[in-house]
């Protein structure tokens, strides 16, 4: 799929096949999207749990669920737990010196080795990583952007996906064996989806000229009508939601799963 | 409130309920629960069964509502007394769900589709109806899909 297409065709899927997993090349491909996420010094800031539904035993299921996620659990064969890694900061010198070696922080930018150990490690990095309030935020950004990635890979293959925040950590963190210094972010829900790929049609956004500004905040970013109907030929603009049809396939997907109407 | 009467409660082989709620008990022997109008009545109810926006809140969810008021029936509660449990007063005055409420009630969910002796995606349908009357009143909440 073509980059715009692949973007205007992302959807909060909420229905999934229940009984289609995921392949696990398919997850590869997401998690490898998600490595090759521009990041800060670059630093891992994230790490992920993926767990099939299906291979869990029905005690840890049930120990997953709660009266907020439990249908979201039993649609998804697939869960990917993401983190941030509070420890991200770890290693930054050596790895933005390889960086340098590498010329992509070069000299012509002010970059150096000596830079690196004698001022930007001991008189930034250090401190922030003693920062709680500053670790978090950092991490939260950079994790955002490399689920981004993901998502737009899942995408890519044909898959649905649905961010959901965490609310049962304390049950989740010793079945996965989760260590302490990670912290949760969100829960990726994976498979195929159940209902059509447009889900209903497009989301509802505001203008770009209500959100970009071009010089000053006071000036909109207007939009050029020949660009918005070229992204609308290639799939990034689509039709708006709701079809017409939509209240009655979700109420018809929500028949198929006994779910509330 | 008292509780409805057994001869009320459907079984499986009755089939769904005109609006396809699925039933459990002995089969409905036409007698009127005396409750079942003050259950109607109640704002809770009715804002429930007019959440489609097209009307149908007579015969159409006659199912849904008895279902409802044996929930509440065997409770001892009302609809909206149902819904209240579900929240409570923030400091600041404002209404929140509670998370221990919700659990509670959720719970008691999945007690009363046991003893009403549903099993199966019969169970799952029952559950969720109920759940659907919490959710329309504005508590999140979500229960299992029949996926099997």
């Amino acid at each position: 799929m073509e980059f715009n297409r692949v973007v205007g065709t992302r959807r909060s899927i909420r229905f999934f096949k229940s009984w289609r997993p995921v392949e696990r090349e398919k997850l590869q491909v997401m998690f490898e999207a998600a490595n090759r996420a521009s990041r800060s010094m670059n630093a891992d800031y994230f790490r992920a749990v993926v767990v099939n539904r299906d291979d869990l035993d029905a005690e840890t299921r049930d120990a997953l669920r709660n009266p907020t996620t439990t249908a979201d659990l039993d649609l998804a064969p697939t869960y990917i737990f993401w983190y941030i890694d509070l420890d991200y900061v770890a290693g930054a010198q050596d790895r933005l010196k390889e960086l340098v070696e590498q010329h992509a922080l070069p000299a012509a930018h002010g970059w150096s080795k000596a830079y690196v150990d004698d001022f930007l490690w001991p008189q930034v990095l250090e401190p922030i990583s003693k920062d709680p309030n500053a670790v978090v935020f950092m991490g939260a950004v950079e994790t955002g952007i490399a689920i981004c990635n993901a998502i737009n890979a899942a995408v890519d293959q044909g898959l649905g996906t649905c961010m959901h925040a965490f609310t049962a950590n304390d049950k989740i963190k010793p079945l996965l064996g989760v260590p302490d210094t990670w912290l949760p972010v969100w829960l990726q829900l994976v498979g195929y989806p159940a209902e059509e790929p447009e889900a209903g049609g497009q989301r509802p956004r505001r203008p770009i000229s209500k959100l970009f500004f071009e010089g000053h905040c006071s000036r909109p970013f207007e939009e050029d009508p020949e660009v918005t109907e070229r992204l609308e030929r290639e799939g990034m603009i689509q039709a708006p939601g709701p079809f017409p049809y939509r209240a009655q396939e979700v109420r018809m997907l929500s028949r198929m799963y006994g779910l509330p109407e | 409130m008292s509780a409805i009467h057994p001869s009320e409660v459907r079984t499986p082989t009755a089939g769904p309920a005109p609006d396809g709620t699925p039933t459990a008990g002995p089969a409905p022997d036409g007698r009127v629960d005396a409750d079942l109008d003050a259950v109607a009545a109640s704002p809770a109810a009715r804002r429930w069964l007019e959440r489609d926006g097209d009307g149908r809140v007579g015969a159409a969810h006659d199912g849904e509502l008895r279902l409802l008021a044996r929930f509440c029936a065997s409770l001892g509660t009302t609809p909206d007394e149902l819904v209240a449990q579900c929240t409570r007063a923030t400091k600041s005055g404002d209404t929140a769900i509670s998370a221990a409420g919700r659990r509670r009630t959720d719970q008691a969910i999945s007690a009363f589709v046991v003893a009403e002796g549903a099993v199966g995606r019969d169970a799952i349908v029952l559950g969720n109806t109920l759940r659907s009357f919490l959710i329309h009143n504005g508590i999140f909440l979500q229960g299992p899909a029949a996926i099997e």
